[in-house]
């Protein structure tokens, strides 16, 4: 497991990518990734690995987690057809923080593209490290844009790795909480998602510490709620036990690290005071584990610190060590006035105190004690698997069933059904979602933004326990729908989910769970 | 000393009145202002004695519904933290039944103590709960336990509600720091209450809408959000898809060469490029140093060719050099910086000036050749240029009125009370701190009452507090309390049981409302009534004009008032501007004032108020007059005044056809008086200037400004046709040399008035020479070219020291520089050439080039259109 041996890297970029806008005053700019290449051809790291260009990701492609009308809107927008677009805007969340700006759609695919090809050579066993600093945009949703990501590429990227890995682990160090890829995978035991983020009056409002996922995927999602104020030695601190806890139960068979690095201190949005070297630790323990690896990149908004950041993770990758002084290439001067690849941390306080991260660090202990274990459920057989290859076509024939009943699957609530009573229908779940109102980039006039309470979380959480205890006597693990359904009412909508999602019987599963929730 | 530095992000004490709590805040900006003193913005969080009534219940069920977590408990929560409390009336009709509901679950068995929740588990769930307690429940359980009644009320003053309002304060009012957490459910509340100055929050609190909501967001279930697993494909089983399609490999590590010949095809790849430089034309042009071009041919561009074409040959060097060197010549690779002409960079950075980063608009009005690609990798390059340094070292000068962090010293509490001593008896209205005996012994001012929270006699320092009618004392530590936590340290008496005893204690706003206004020191009171909280914890600001004294809440509402209604600008450090456009108004007339016009004629003097807008009436004196006059008549007298007599003049015709009329001869009235007969003005503020003897007016020059430009008028036998002030500033001299030398030796260009202020933002876009000619005059000139000058325009500073030795940013909004064109002998021949139609097309599109014929070589064979001729 120590081994530090030279892994095949790859790493994928395309020319372009530096050249896309997102807007006057937008904090993200995808500049920062071609810093750091050009930081990579002068340090001399480039020549150390394979360097790949990216193909464009096809719609078909995205549509494997994006819904069509999604991807078909992306397709279509430009910033001179835009007023055309006006209700559909609203509706995918795109103009404020995702703006619609020129190329927007190539620069998904790029994005897209890259972490894709990076999962198929993963699972090609081509590589054992797969690197693409153009992607990690973890806020995309289904059918919704969200903090300056349209697309989700690291949900593109896991659905692909799981073609050939069982389990694949997530692990999120951007500042901001991995929400697109939580909701995309929080259902499913396939994947763990772990996000260390700051949580609390901060975008995108989700990740609290009770949000452990649902259905077959409860425990499955696991969040670290942190302060202001994290330092490398905190960070570490939590990260390290976690990481290994999780490894420990979770067994992934693929790793990727979201390495986001807007965590980093003086960052334009983030929070956190971590250095490039603390920043890097958790890319080098991670590496540590010889799991296949995809590393994607994130956040970060003081582009100089980006590209120092992932240049240093490129070097960590590669197992290379690089001078602390910068080499001269084009963008030279933005590193100024000191030149040199690290950065020290600022002066501010830490709010979270290892009293804090000690007391959350055992609850997650708890919870990831309530995980199976990880070696069991590998012999099992997972129902899933007896329809393997046709998932494809089978994807598609539950799309077009499914599209007719959207109207209807509107009226599914998610999850807890007693929450239905009070708020169902289209005024109150829109509520629900005010939260999306919320920018990720601090506003000027600071408007008090109303934010609605979510209404899962705890309650939901105690009622899975039961669960889980449930389960744990009826003979291990074994599917048990029906008795799970009687036992409690918010459960019996997980389980209808899930059964949606296996292709047998998807349709009229779907239609079961409708009926269990009105 | 860290104590006392207070940084952005820092959680603080305000204080605003001297004997009310201190307010929470966290800092988001410092600013400092125009008069040195520092500004902090911040963001408020409020008390629960801040809150209105119906949402202080509100808070207290949500506590509760956390603590318990049981599904129902949610699901109030959920109906109340949406429900606007807007109309008190309206939201409690809305909270009852919620509460209702509560209360019934809470008074069945299962309740409170997580522990006690044995047996009865078909009902409501509360037996997951006490499953889960040891998770998800695990630091309420504890708190539920361990906490006791005073500990309870204690933790009430530890929890703030989070507002997304923010406002400026001075520094000065910032009383030490505090620490505010979102509350975590691991977290026993219990660890807030063992520190001071911790707080915590869970509920935000919208003080316009006057409703509570929880902050978080929320991960949806459901087919819409999440995605479809694919199944785990079979061992046996491969992915179709071909790698090649997804990805093109660019460079791979495996191959033999080793670092050192990678590191050597590069350099060899360098020196092709700037001998490719060499021999190209235009880059000679702009690079006419060895160095120059060395330094183009280093950029990374050729460096990614040179990988690029490395892995093309298969790593092979001897192909990879061949290629480099095709037939046709060495390779070239330039990058945007490069290949942009000094013209085009011009423009852009015009562009920039113009629009900020919107490059699309750039892109269409300025540079619509270029794609916006070009220009956005262009753009990212022009930022490691000298000319962007200056432009940010503008922005650093801005940025430095926005502070990271500010030293305030500790304030001394006692301060004020230390220097009047405020005697005992004074009343107890009056407010302030009690000096208490050195000796410690009990005090006799204030009737040696103890002290009202904690009933000690004894304290280092009494301070005075208003309970209700009773004026009582607080000892030190109860004081220090109070001020932290807005309240008593002990639950006693009214205050005890919160939610019912609040009401009870309630004091009515206007005597607090007054003390506030009228400077008294105590305001204090127990009650949460928000009005009364308003109230005191706001220091009001009142207007400073005789006979206005208007009191506004917010400083910004002050400076608005000042400036409508007595038109006095206030600075109030924000960078809007105060004023706001004057609502139209109208003078309505009524008839009496019709009347008084009328009747008052002598004294209003109506035309010549018409003329001079600036003429005081005498309000007073017509007011007085006009009852003088207007007594004893009639309303029907009075209503005839008003009938608008006409004077007859005759008829308008009849005066035209007078007029008109033929043979009547010039009037007298309309011979001109001749020129010596007319009255001559006692002073001649412009007289005519004198002549030049060409016959063309002299103008005197202005001295403007600029006391040491010393304006010297031309002596008469000048032959030019300008002026040139004999001595300038040294900064003007500098401009006007570089632009000497910019411009060849024949054309002198005088800067006039004040020096430069923008100097890149040239009048017209004429001004900039084209590359060639820029090329032209720099190897002309003998002065090299460096490398960032690319665009043909000399470093020019964007600031300017004034005398006081402070930086000054100059103003965009400055209009050009003047410029004078000195024609001399050879243009006027160039002149001559050009054929009168060339001409005016010249003069009416000076950008056009114009073609000249049959002119020498020589440096002055300049076109004349590129000098505009600018004159006062």
């Amino acid at each position: 497991m120590q081994s530090h041996s030279k892994k095949r890297v790859c790493y994928y970029y395309d020319s372009d990518i530096g050249n896309y806008y997102y807007g006057q005053g937008h904090p993200m700019k995808p500049h920062r990734i071609r810093m750091t290449h050009n930081l990579l051809l002068n340090y001399g790291l480039y020549r150390k690995m394979e360097i790949y260009r990216p193909h464009k990701a096809t719609a078909d492609e995205m549509t494997k987690f994006h819904s069509d009308e999604y991807v078909r809107f992306l397709r279509s927008i430009r910033p001179d057809n835009m007023t055309e677009y006006n209700k559909q805007m609203q509706r995918f969340n795109v103009g404020e923080d995702c703006p619609v700006f020129d190329g927007l759609y190539e620069f998904c695919q790029l994005s897209a593209g890259g972490s894709v090809a990076a999962a198929v050579k993963l699972n090609k066993q081509a590589s054992e490290i797969c690197i693409n600093w153009g992607g990690g945009l973890h806020h995309a949703k289904k059918s919704e844009a969200s903090g300056f990501c349209y697309v989700n590429d690291i949900v593109l990227g896991i659905l692909e790795l799981l073609k050939y890995h069982q389990r694949v682990l997530y692990i999120d160090i951007d500042v901001h909480h991995g929400d697109g890829v939580e909701e995309a995978f929080y259902t499913t035991d396939r994947v763990m998602t772990v996000s260390f983020h700051k949580y609390g009056e901060y975008f995108p409002g989700t990740g609290d510490l009770r949000d452990i996922g649902a259905g077959k995927g409860k425990y499955y999602a696991v969040n670290i709620p942190l302060r202001d104020g994290m330092d490398d030695d905190a960070y570490e601190s939590i990260f390290v036990p976690i990481i290994s806890k999780v490894m420990e139960t979770f067994q992934p068979a693929a790793v990727v690290l979201q390495c986001g690095a807007d965590s980093l201190t003086g960052d334009r949005l983030g929070c956190f005071n971590l250095t490039v070297k603390g920043h890097g630790k958790c890319v080098e323990f991670v590496k540590k584990y010889n799991l296949p690896f995809l590393m994607v990149g994130g956040g970060g908004y003081t582009i100089r610190n980006v590209s120092r950041c992932w240049t240093y993770e490129t070097s960590v990758a590669l197992a290379v060590e690089i001078a602390n002084e910068l080499p001269y290439n084009d963008y030279f001067e933005y590193f100024g006035p000191d030149f040199k690849l690290h950065i020290s941390p600022s002066n501010m306080t830490n709010q979270n105190t290892s009293e804090y991260l000690e007391k959350i660090k055992n609850r997650l202990f708890e919870n990831l004690r309530m995980l199976p274990h990880a070696p069991g459920v590998q012999i099992q057989a997972i129902p899933e698997d007896a329809i393997n290859d046709e998932s494809e076509d089978d994807e598609k024939v539950d799309k077009d069933e499914r599209l007719p009943q959207s109207d209807k699957d509107k009226r599914i609530v998610p999850e807890n059904e007693y929450s239905d009573s009070e708020d169902e229908g289209e005024g109150g779940r829109r509520d629900n979602r005010n939260y999306k109102g919320q920018r990720k980039r601090p506003r000027l006039d600071k408007d008090p933004i109303i934010t609605n309470s979510s209404n899962k979380t705890s309650s939901e959480a105690s009622s899975d326990i039961k669960d889980e205890k449930e389960k744990a006597d009826a003979a291990d693990g074994e599917e048990t729908p029906a008795a799970n359904n009687n036992s409690n009412n918010s459960s019996s909508n997980n389980k209808g989910d899930n059964d949606a999602s296996a292709p047998a019987g998807g349709a009229s599963a779907a239609k079961g769970a409708k009926e269990n929730n009105i | 000393m860290a104590t006392n530095m207070y940084r952005v992000g820092d959680y603080v004490y305000v204080e605003t009145a001297p004997n009310s709590p201190f307010l929470i805040r966290r800092i988001e900006e410092l600013n400092k202002n125009q008069t040195g003193n520092v500004e902090a913005k911040v963001m408020c969080f409020y008390r629960r004695r801040d809150l209105p009534n119906p949402l202080v219940q509100l808070a207290d069920k949500h506590q509760l519904a956390t603590a318990e977590d049981s599904p129902l408990a949610t699901k109030l929560k959920k109906t109340w933290l949406r429900t606007p409390v807007g109309e008190e009336q309206a939201a409690q009709a809305v909270l009852d039944p919620s509460i209702a509901a509560l209360e019934e679950e809470r008074s069945s068995p299962t309740q409170a103590s997580a522990g006690a929740t044995t047996g009865n588990s078909s009902t409501n769930n509360t037996n997951n709960n006490s499953v889960a307690s040891g998770g998800a429940a695990g630091g309420d359980g504890e708190k539920s336990e361990a906490l006791t009644s005073k500990q309870r009320y204690q933790i009430k003053h530890r929890e703030l509600f989070l507002s997304r309002q923010v406002e400026t304060i001075p520094a000065t009012q910032i009383r030490g720091k505090c620490s505010v957490t979102l509350l975590n459910e691991t977290e026993s509340l219990q660890s807030y209450l063992n520190k001071d100055d911790t707080f915590f929050y869970c509920l935000v609190f919208d003080p316009n809408q006057k409703t509570l909501l929880a902050d978080k967001g929320e991960i949806r279930v459901g087919s819409r959000y999440q995605c479809d697993i694919p199944a785990k494909l079979k061992d046996t089983a491969t992915d179709e898809r071909k790698l090649e399609e997804l990805e093109s490999l660019v460079w791979t590590p495996e191959h033999s060469l080793t670092d050192r010949k990678i590191d050597q095809f590069l350099v060899v790849s360098r020196s092709i490029g700037t001998f490719a430089r060499a021999l190209d034309c235009s880059s000679s042009v702009k690079q006419p140093s060895l160095h120059m071009s060395a330094a183009a041919a280093s950029r990374d561009i050729t460096l990614f060719h040179a990988m690029d074409i490395l892995h093309k040959h298969e790593y092979s060097i001897e192909e990879a050099m061949s290629s480099l060197v095709p037939s046709t010549g060495p390779v070239l690779c330039r990058d945007e910086i490069e290949d942009w002409s000094a013209s085009e960079a011009n423009l852009f950075e015009e562009a920039l000036d113009k629009y900020g980063k919107d490059f699309n608009d750039i892109r269409q009005d300025f540079l619509p050749w270029k794609t916006l690609k070009q220009i956005i990798e262009y753009y990212y390059m022009w930022k490691t240029t000298d000319r962007y340094v200056q432009q940010k070292r503008v922005k650093a000068v801005e940025a430095e009125l926005k502070l990271k962090q500010v030293y305030i010293p500790q304030y001394n509490n006692n301060g004020k009370g230390n220097g009047a001593n405020v005697k005992a008896g004074s009343g107890g209205g009056q407010g302030g701190i009690y000096n208490g005996t050195t000796n410690g012994g009990a005090d006799l001012s204030n009737n040696g009452k103890p002290c009202e929270s904690c009933g000690t006699t004894k304290s280092s320092q009494w301070n005075s507090f208003s309970n209700g009618h009773l004026a009582c004392r607080l000892c030190q530590t109860c004081w220090d309390y109070w001020r932290k936590y807005g309240s008593m340290k002990s639950a006693h008496k009214g205050d005890a049981n919160d939610g019912e005893a609040k009401k009870k204690t309630a004091i009515t706003a206007t005597p607090a409302a007054a003390l506030a206004s009228t400077g008294a020191t105590t305001v204090v009171d127990l009650n949460d009534d928000e009005k009364v909280s308003d109230l005191s914890n706001r220091q009001l600001h009142r207007c400073s004009i005789v006979n206005c004294g208007k009191e506004f809440k917010l400083k910004t509402h002050l400076a608005r008032h000042y400036a409508q209604a007595h038109g006095i600008a206030i600075s109030s450090g924000s960078p809007r501007p105060i004023m706001k456009t004057r609502t139209a108004f109208y003078l309505h007339t009524n008839p009496m004032t019709r009347v008084a016009r009328i009747v008052c004629r002598s004294i209003v003097k109506p035309k010549k108020a018409a003329r001079q807008s600036a003429y005081a009436i005498n309000a007073l004196l017509v007011k007085q007059e006009f009852t003088n006059r207007i007594s004893g008549k009639s309303q029907a007298e009075i209503k005839k005044m008003l009938l608008l007599k006409p004077k007859d003049r005759g008829s308008v015709t009849k005066i035209a056809n007078r007029l008109g009329a033929p043979g009547s001869g010039p009037h007298e009235w309309l011979v001109l008086t001749p020129k010596d007969k007319m009255p001559q003005p006692v002073v001649v503020s412009f007289p005519k200037p004198p002549k030049a003897p060409d016959g063309s007016l002299v103008y005197e020059r202005v001295p403007n400004k600029t006391p040491d430009v010393v304006a010297v008028p031309v002596a008469p036998d000048n032959k030019e046709l300008s002026i040139i002030p004999a001595q300038a500033t040294s900064t003007i001299r500098k401009r006007a040399h570089e632009e000497q030398q910019l411009n060849g030796t024949e054309v002198t260009i005088v800067p006039s008035g004040p020096p430069a202020k923008r100097p890149n933002k040239d009048p017209m876009p004429s001004h900039c020479p084209s590359p060639e000619q820029f090329a032209a005059m720099m190897a002309a000139s003998g002065q090299p070219l460096s490398r960032h000058h690319l665009n043909g325009k000399q470093k020019i500073a964007q600031m300017a020291r004034g005398g006081n030795g402070r930086k000054q940013v100059i103003s965009w909004m400055d209009a050009p520089d003047d410029v004078y064109f000195r024609a001399t002998d050879v243009h006027k021949k160039t002149r001559k050439i050009l054929s009168a139609v060339d001409l005016r097309r010249a003069a009416r599109k000076p950008w056009r080039s114009l073609p000249i014929k049959s002119m020498a070589p020589e440096p002055s064979s300049k076109p004349i259109e590129s000098q505009i001729v600018i004159l006062d």
